[in-house]
């Protein structure tokens, strides 16, 4: 059926044994009875502890590492520095600029510079402290935009400038000219940290023929493989990489940390023929992995008295840290959604991923869009407020709706449910009546309501390959395993999976089971991230279904003696459309099928049409599928303490097709209340390039006493990509509760904070300076 | 040292160093108890102890000494889970699962002492365990329908 067709159906109610409804996920029953074998549950005993000597200090030339006291700690074993490296030193995601272990140079804290292994975790950390670094200092800088001028200290030596890219459409200028009011504002964003809360881990131990296998938490055991193979200097087909059950990902276990974990390991174990485990403290995890990318944000806007929007000028400036990591391809996604979710007909942004002598940014959930997506909402609000209108009014005299155009000049199709969501949301939030009701409020405690808007470009797009293999077996007995290297770490979209392959098969998802994800086994399936589990993963775990289903139809066919297409596949049993007499059960078909070795084993692949847009301007098709959402929040404000109360958040989202709305929501909240702690509290402080709080008793992340009441609406406009129509959801929803978080603290004080987290100093000092 | 975990007696020779947390995992390979953190914010390694949730990374194992320990491994099986974790699987509210053993110890331990909780108890009583997938709210529903499960059962 072409896309097209299945929309169609989709729209017309076509209805569906298991999509869309609100199903358990297979791995439920075990994580409740708290069965999961994470990394560290399975180190064999024996295992030797790895610990990781670290710069302490941002920038400096390395004149001397001594690590002979530390090998005379009894119980260790070993004593690695980058010279003990048979590979190739390096360890980067993208851009060649991260070495394993430091040679000559450290440009951040927490860059790796020897490998202490040891019988105990005490021996190991007396080790480490034995190990002395002689440095000669250099200038540090800190701050992304400093990193730009001319004579600013270099972190690398091809310049500071990780990646450059930039968005022309129409002439700014001309739009400038029409425009009857123009603001420009600067908005800057924080360090967030990821906080899975199992901290990076990885283990490895050599195998009798001398290949190494490596178990650990990670997103994509493919990029661990290469990784690690590369460091040992073998062949990937030696190194064998399986996915542990993973506490928690959000991004940065798709980078480098995943890497370094296995690899380290994996040295250790090469050179003392022993298994080697490296769990990071929570202290060391939040200095050395990557984190949400701090950014500044230069954003002017043109309107008409009429509020339509003229012209957008933007300069996007994203602060990456010492390495690259993912930050080229944030900067993508961030400059592609600058303008957020509008009809713009001059648009102008420039984006530029710094590096700085700070800690390493990467992925993290969302990738560069809840930066721009808190400036361009919060500079919507400056607008409304310049022109005398309300928010919401300005918002929908703009917003992106079937046939308009995008900053990059795509063409919004029918799959776009943008209007409906920010209708939805504000009907349910009850936002006119709450906007007066809410104005008049006088005294300490002023209660105030924003809303913000959003656009997410589904999967990749422009940031890679976008494909996924996906493996489904039906075994002898009719269980039906799904295997693929894209991995489970929390999302519940391989139980999707599993899912959209029930559906696809006419089975019961009782009879399914998933497998662990093994370069052993499972095809290389390109990254666990941009949400793409199930919009592009979906789409190869029907085609594999598919596959198996017209196996199963073709013998079904000759054991009930008529045609294969006059065949259907039903809660197990396999029948004729036609004459109800005839049906036998799939479990006698897949019988049959092995009676007559036809393989019941499937692989389906699938890749997205790729983006074309032109490299100078960026304009075209950026993405295939986008997601919408509004979210409307609720505050009250102590305006003599600044303290900040959510009340209530009402988020509305056009996710395509839900196919389990049960995980869905499970998405939504929890990406909601990390945006929450985005807003209103969560910043990784980084002094002079040294993290001033890295544990969770000074860094905090939102406890159950921190949530707010909070409605979740589901709007279904199906997408041309995804499976059934559905669109990524795992990112989006942590878009934007940080930016409608900020307008409704300005429209209850009346004063705006330009920075995040909203901490009440910033509250308050804007109140102050307001007044 | 002697103690008793999840019924069963327990003696055992310790260092007066080793934390409660590597006891449990290490020596009676309780692995259901996680470390998060080690510095009692994150609240995955919680255990009940006599009645009391503590979290077994700030406890030395001696402290146990002559106590009653419960982990998630003392709490329901394949054929009978309890049923605050019959109520996460219908809520799909374990995601990663990592805080989830904490989660049911701490929701288990609050309607032992208080069967029909209130919303705000239910978020007072899982406030000392961090999670980073849900947003808490499945949880809490999950807990919310455990209690009156059970309470109703009892009337």
């Amino acid at each position: 059926m072409t896309e097209v067709a299945l929309v169609q159906k989709l729209r017309e109610g076509e209805s569906f044994a298991l999509i869309g409804k609100r199903l358990e996920r297979l791995d439920a029953l075990g994580k409740v009875l708290g069965l999961p074998l994470y990394t560290s549950d399975i180190a064999p005993r024996g295992a030797l502890k790895v610990k990781v000597v670290r710069s302490t200090i941002p920038h400096a030339l390395i004149k001397r590492i001594d690590i002979e006291p530390a090998k005379k700690v009894p119980g260790v074993l070993a004593v690695l520095t980058a010279s003990d490296i048979p590979g190739i030193n390096e360890a980067y995601a993208l851009l060649p600029d991260r070495p394993l272990l430091a040679t000559t140079k450290v440009r951040c804290q927490g860059e790796a510079l020897a490998i202490i292994a040891a019988q105990d975790s005490e021996a190991a950390e007396e080790a480490a402290d034995k190990v002395s670094v002689e440095y000669d200092r250099l200038p540090a800088v800190t701050s992304p935009v400093e990193a730009m001028k001319p004579d600013a200290v270099r972190v690398h030596e091809s310049g500071n400038v990780a990646r450059y890219l930039r968005v022309r459409k129409g002439d700014v200028n001309e739009g400038f000219r029409q425009a009857d009011v123009i603001i420009e504002n600067t908005y800057e964003t924080q360090f967030q940290d990821p906080t899975a809360l199992e901290p990076e881990v990885g283990m490895a131990w050599i195998e009798k023929d001398g290949s190494v296998t490596c178990v650990g938490s990670m997103q994509t055991p493919y990029y661990v493989q290469t990784g690690v193979a590369k460091v040992l200097g073998v062949s990937p087909d030696k190194v064998r990489v399986i996915q542990a059950t993973t506490g928690g990902a959000f991004g940065p276990k798709s980078d480098e940390m995943p890497v370094d974990t296995c690899a380290m390991s994996a040295l250790v174990a090469q050179k003392t023929g022993r298994p080697a485990i490296l769990a990071y403290s929570r202290h060391e995890s939040m200095i050395a992995h990557t984190k949400r990318h701090p950014f500044v944000i230069t954003l002017k806007t043109g309107a008409k008295n009429d509020g339509r929007l003229t012209a957008s000028e933007a300069l996007v400036v994203s602060d990456t840290g010492a390495y690259a990591s993912l930050g080229p391809l944030v900067i993508i996604r961030a400059c592609f959604h600058a303008t957020g979710p509008y009809v713009i007909p001059h648009v102008k942004t420039d984006a530029y991923c710094m590096y700085t002598n700070n800690t390493m940014a990467g992925s993290f959930r969302g990738f560069g869009s809840p930066q721009v997506h808190f400036a361009a909402e919060c500079q919507m609000d400056e607008l409304a407020k310049k022109l005398d209108m309300d928010p919401l009014d300005l918002r929908m005299k703009n917003i992106l709706r079937p046939g308009t155009l995008t900053a990059t000049s795509q063409l919004v199709d029918e799959a776009c449910g943008l209007e409906e969501c920010a209708r939805r949301a504000t009907e349910a939030a009850n936002w006119h009546t709450k906007r007066r009701e809410f104005a008049r409020d006088r005294g300490t405690f002023r209660r105030g309501i924003g809303i913000a808007l959003m656009y997410h470009g589904n999967s990749l797009g422009p940031e890679g390959n976008d494909y996924a293999y996906v493996h489904v077996v039906i075994k002898p007995d009719a269980r039906v395993v799904v295997r693929t290297a894209l991995t489970e770490y929390g999302t519940g979209a391989i139980s999707g999976l599993a899912q959209i392959t029930a559906e696809t098969l006419g089975l019961p998802i009782d009879l399914f089971e998933l497998d662990r994800p093994d370069t052993a086994s499972c095809q290389e399936s390109g990254p666990t991230v941009a949400s793409r589990v199930i919009v592009i993963g979906g789409r190869a775990a029907q085609i594999a279904a598919q596959k198996l289903r017209d196996k199963i139809l073709s013998v079904g066919a000759d054991l009930l003696h008529c045609e294969a297409s006059s065949l259907t596949i039903k809660t197990g049993l396999v029948g004729h459309l036609q004459d109800a007499r005839r049906t036998i059960t799939f479990q006698k078909v897949v019988e049959e099928c092995y009676k007559r070795h036809v393989s019941l084993t499937e692989t389906g692949y699938y890749i997205a049409p790729k983006c074309d847009f032109e490299p100078e301007t960026s304009q075209g098709t950026t993405y295939h599928q986008y997601t919408y959402g509004a979210v409307v929040a609720e505050v009250q404000v102590d305006t003599e303490l600044g303290i900040v109360k959510p009340l209530k958040i009402t988020v509305a989202y056009d996710v395509g097709r839900a196919i389990n709305p049960l995980s869905l929501e499970g998405q939504i909240e929890g990406a909601t209340i990390q945006a929450l702690g985005y807003g209103l509290m969560e910043q990784l402080i980084h002094v002079d390039g040294i993290v001033a709080n890295p544990t969770l008793g000074d860094y905090y992340i939102p406890t159950s006493l921190d949530i707010p009441d909070m409605q979740t609406i589901i709007v279904e406009y199906p997408g041309a990509v995804g499976p059934f129509g559905a669109k990524a959801m795992g990112e989006p929803p942590v878009d934007l509760p940080a930016a409608a978080l900020a307008n409704a603290v300005a429209n209850a004080t009346g004063s705006r904070v330009f920075e995040l987290p909203l901490t009440a100093e910033r509250v308050l000092f804007a109140i102050r300076k307001h007044q | 040292m002697r103690f008793n975990v999840n019924g069963k007696d327990h003696a055992l020779v310790v260092e007066s160093t080793d934390r409660l947390l590597d006891v449990l995992r290490d020596r009676l390979n309780l692995k259901g108890v996680k470390e998060g953190c080690g510095t009692g914010d994150c609240g995955t390694c919680t255990v009940i102890m006599d009645g009391g949730l503590v979290n077994s990374c700030l406890m030395l194992a001696v402290q146990a000494g002559g106590r009653k320990i419960i982990t998630i491994e003392g709490i329901g099986t394949r054929e009978r889970p309890h049923p605050i974790q019959k109520t996460i699987m219908k809520y799909n509210a374990a995601q990663c699962g990592f805080c989830i053993p904490a989660m049911v110890l701490a929701g288990k331990n609050l309607l032992d002492h208080n069967p029909t909780p209130s919303e705000n108890e239910i978020k007072q009583a899982i406030s000392g365990v961090l999670c980073r997938c849900t947003g808490y709210y499945k949880l809490i529903e999950a807990i919310d329908e455990a209690a009156k499960e059970l309470s109703g059962a009892k009337a």
